[in-house]
């Protein structure tokens, strides 16, 4: 019936489902049961190891930041012959959203674990845009795999502000104060990894700015894969950024781009004491205009 | 506008979310929403227009209905008839400009007549990080109002609020329900625009505890001078239902979640009187009802 029902919804075109608000489309999901990852409700089941694969906690986890090229790093990653497939599934990165409200016991744990299946002698990692923003999941993770090694992305926080919402305006809802709340506090990665430095010591997470990322993707990616322990020599395959499409809102006039650049100041003069090596002369808004 | 009584009968039969864009199809929104028509109403014969003189920023299910008609209650604050309690007015501007025509909008939304102070309480406003230096800019001299109440009561409160109104269950609803009890980096935002003592900050659960003498320190902060209103321990707006259900570990997890934050908040506010709030305390939650 579900499986259905989504097919026929998924037969729908995307400009007319559209047609219909954001909160609708939501509210029809959840009555007809067709959950997506993000949905509370969505329970998905861990894929059947294959013969000669075990599970267990990730070795590595990327958390976000959002539009912060954390996909595209990821992508990568999984390049490497050592680094196990499947390290992208939407469902293993929202597995945490429902257990804010929920129990998280031993056999959470377990179900987490068979969201990654490995060959012996390759790694495998666990993925979530939302990883740092959302603040239950890093003392879940760190209970479900205190041995992991995190990598986290940070990106100029006004241009990751703009190209989030320019992104997300088809979901903004009819209520937009939460939806901006949380686009802006995306970008305040002093607090969030500050928390994130309550469950793995310092030594376990690695911050890359993005930024140095596009300009060096060699490099960067040799020293993240030095990080994870495998071999740092390899080559990716095309080491490019997705092409990033022209904003649709346009450019902000200065006092707002000021307003909105002030908004930082403070959290990415708190970054800069926590990640000493971050070159802000990579980030427009923390460097002080004219 | 009001909508018609059998189209009220109808909306009561429907899901939120269906009631909203039934609403809006009318071209009726709520102020928090992005269709609300925020051109001010146009000042009455004895009234002037210009910047609050008051506004409450804070928190969302911390008793800000209650504590706002009580402040209503006093002969020295005026608020016309019609005019919501939370105007929701600079929520819109987080990425759109805010110059001088639009600080006049907003001033437009404050009309009063002399020898009266007047203003708003849109709770909301305190976990949204943009609105502080608005407010610096359009109301320089107003005085902020802030009631707190146990953020693990809080978060549920708010929740259950959320998703009654139509919010869609999702990780990003209980997100915004989390970040709104981080008071102490809302506060810590909130001080960089605005000095610390034009910011009266205030704990639901003493107002619960000594409406009286609570309610007389904000008549105080405000320059109002002393008043008693009728019904002072009647509060509005109370949720009816139950609230969310926490599992035990969760609720354990959540009050992990907020300690170091409460812990700054009782620095920055040195009144706090933190046996108030059973997740700091160790107490038993307490069902105090579900105030906005």
């Amino acid at each position: 019936m579900t499986s259905t029902a989504r097919r026929a919804l998924d037969r729908v075109p995307v400009r007319l489902r559209r047609l219909l608000p954001s909160d609708l489309r939501a509210d029809l999901r959840h009555r007809s049961g067709l959950t997506v990852p993000g949905d509370l409700a969505y329970r998905a089941t861990p894929p059947r190891p294959a013969p000669g694969e075990r599970t267990g906690p990730p070795d590595f986890a990327v958390l976000g930041a959002a539009a912060a090229g954390s996909r595209w790093w990821l992508s990568l990653i999984g390049d490497h012959p050592d680094v196990a497939p499947g390290h992208d599934s939407a469902a293993a990165a929202h597995f945490f959203d429902p257990y804010c409200t929920e129990r998280f016991g031993p056999a959470e744990v377990a179900t987490f674990h068979a969201w990654f299946p490995r060959r012996p002698g390759r790694i495998v990692g666990f993925w979530s845009p939302d990883g740092t923003a959302h603040p239950w999941v890093p003392p879940l993770l760190a209970r479900a795999a205190p041995r992991a090694l995190v990598v986290v992305l940070v990106r100029d926080p006004v241009e990751r502000l703009l190209d989030g919402l320019d992104r997300t305006a088809d979901a903004r809802p009819a209520h937009p104060g939460s939806y901006l709340a949380d686009a802006v506090d995306r970008g305040c990665y002093a607090d969030q990894l500050a928390h994130l430095f309550e469950c793995y010591p310092p030594g376990r997470v690695r911050v890359l700015q993005y930024e140095r990322c596009v300009a060096d993707p060699v490099g960067s990616l040799a020293a993240t894969f030095e990080f994870l322990g495998v071999d740092p020599t390899y080559r990716a395959r095309p080491l490019d950024p997705p092409a990033a499409a022209p904003r649709a809102a346009g450019q902000l006039d200065p006092d707002t781009l000021e307003r909105v650049r002030d908004l930082y100041a403070h959290d990415i003069r708190a970054l800069a004491d926590l990640v000493p090596d971050l070159d802000l002369s990579l980030w427009p808004s923390a460097v002080a205009p004219g | 506008m009001e909508p018609p009584a059998a189209l009220r009968r109808v909306l009561r039969r429907l899901p939120a979310p269906w009631q909203s864009a039934l609403l809006h199809a009318r071209g009726d929104y709520a102020p928090w929403e992005d269709g609300f028509d925020i051109t001010p109403p146009e000042p009455g014969p004895d009234e002037t227009v210009g910047p609050p003189d008051f506004v409450g920023v804070g928190v969302q299910k911390g008793g800000t209905s209650w504590w706002y008609e009580l402040l209503l209650e006093h002969p020295g604050v005026y608020a016309r008839p019609g005019i919501p309690k939370e105007r929701h007015v600079l929520t819109r501007f987080c990425t759109d400009t805010f110059g001088p025509a639009q600080v006049a909008g907003y001033h437009g939304w404050f009309p009063r007549i002399p020898g009266t102070i007047t203003g708003e309480w849109t709770p909301d406003y305190f976990a949204y990080p943009w609105v502080a230096p608005l407010l610096a800019r359009a109301a320089p001299d107003a005085r902020l109002l802030v009631l707190v109440r146990d953020p693990v009561d809080r978060f549920r409160s708010g929740l259950t609020f959320r998703l009654r109104s139509g919010a869609p269950n999702t990780s990003s609803t209980v997100a915004d329900a989390v970040r709104q009890g981080y008071y102490a980096r809302h506060l810590r935002r909130l001080y960089e625009s605005v000095p610390a003592e034009r910011v009266l900050v205030q704990q639901y659960e003493r107002c619960r505890a000594d409406p009286a003498g609570e309610l007389a320190k904000t008549y105080a902060f405000l320059g109002l001078e002393p008043f008693d209103p009728p019904e002072i321990g009647r509060e509005i707006n109370v949720s009816q239902g139950g609230k969310l259900e926490l599992d035990a570990e969760a609720r354990a997890r959540l009050t992990a979640l907020y300690r170091a934050d409460t812990m700054e908040l009782a620095e920055l506010v040195p009144s706090l009187d933190l046996s108030l709030w059973p997740s700091t305390s160790g107490g038993r939650p307490r069902d105090v009802g579900a105030p906005t």
